[in-house]
């Protein structure tokens, strides 16, 4: 009598291979920044370990009950991509989080230092000079403040 | 009043490209970056140093109001953040 064996579906490594896809893809939605996006990049984190968790069940039951879980090179191939998927999602939580302390940056209730630098017409503005009123035009109201807006570049 | 190490012909061009009507500074040798301790060495396409992304609210005395510093580069600063923080200045 042929001993049949009902097989099953890799459940385990189904989820983890969604997980990781979705621990990736978190990426994208910092492109809205909606609000509370500060948790995202913890959220990203918790679905690529939880990936990882599941991965590793999925591989014990694909190489721990073959019979059961058939395809041992498919599985081995998914897991290969959901580690894959994990690891860049890892890579860049870490590479964006890679940033300077920053300790000696003017606080809240300090002075920002003043400095003179081209525009983009490569014409020379200045902090303080910004908040002098206007020897040209007496009418022009100086601003009450200015937001400095320090970014990478390279866009 | 936008500042990065970009010279001021790529902040010209990103300005027409994205419609930008406010200021953009080019600080290329990264003094004034320096200067606020926002220097992130190697940070940038080649390993050329670059700011880290940080916001200033600066008050007519030049005294700061309100920072932001996002610990994720991918996590960028919200404009009705930086509105409310405006708006709340007397």
């Amino acid at each position: 009598m042929v001993d049949v064996v009902e097989g099953r579906r890799n459940w385990a490594l189904g989820v983890g291979f969604l997980l990781a896809l979705g621990a990736l893809l978190c990426n994208l939605v910092f492109f809205v920044s909606p609000p509370g996006q500060r948790v995202i990049p913890w959220l990203s984190a918790l679905l690529g370990a939880v990936a990882l968790i599941s991965i590793a069940r999925g591989l014990w039951c694909a190489f721990a009950q073959p019979k059961v879980y058939r395809g041992r090179i498919l599985n081995s191939l998914l897991s290969l991509v959901s580690l894959l998927l994990v690891a860049a999602s890892m890579f860049a939580f870490f590479h964006a989080r890679a940033l300077p302390r920053s300790a000696g940056a003017p606080q809240v209730g300090q002075q920002a230092p003043d400095f003179m630098l081209a525009d983009a017409n490569v014409q020379p503005v200045s902090l303080t000079q910004l908040f002098a009123p206007a020897v040209d035009d007496p009418r022009a109201i100086p601003p009450k403040a200015v937001l400095l807006v320090f970014y990478r570049g390279y866009w | 009043m936008a500042i990065s190490v970009d010279p001021p012909g790529v902040s010209r061009d990103l300005c027409k490209k994205a419609g930008y009507t406010f200021t953009v500074l080019s600080d290329p040798s990264a003094d004034v970056i320096r200067r606020y301790d926002l220097l992130h060495v190697g940070g940038g396409p080649d390993g050329h140093d670059i700011s880290r992304p940080a916001e200033f609210l600066v008050d007519s005395s030049r005294v700061v109001r309100w920072v932001n510093f996002t610990e994720d580069v991918r996590v960028r600063a919200r404009a009705d953040e930086m509105l409310a923080a405006a708006r709340s200045l007397h």
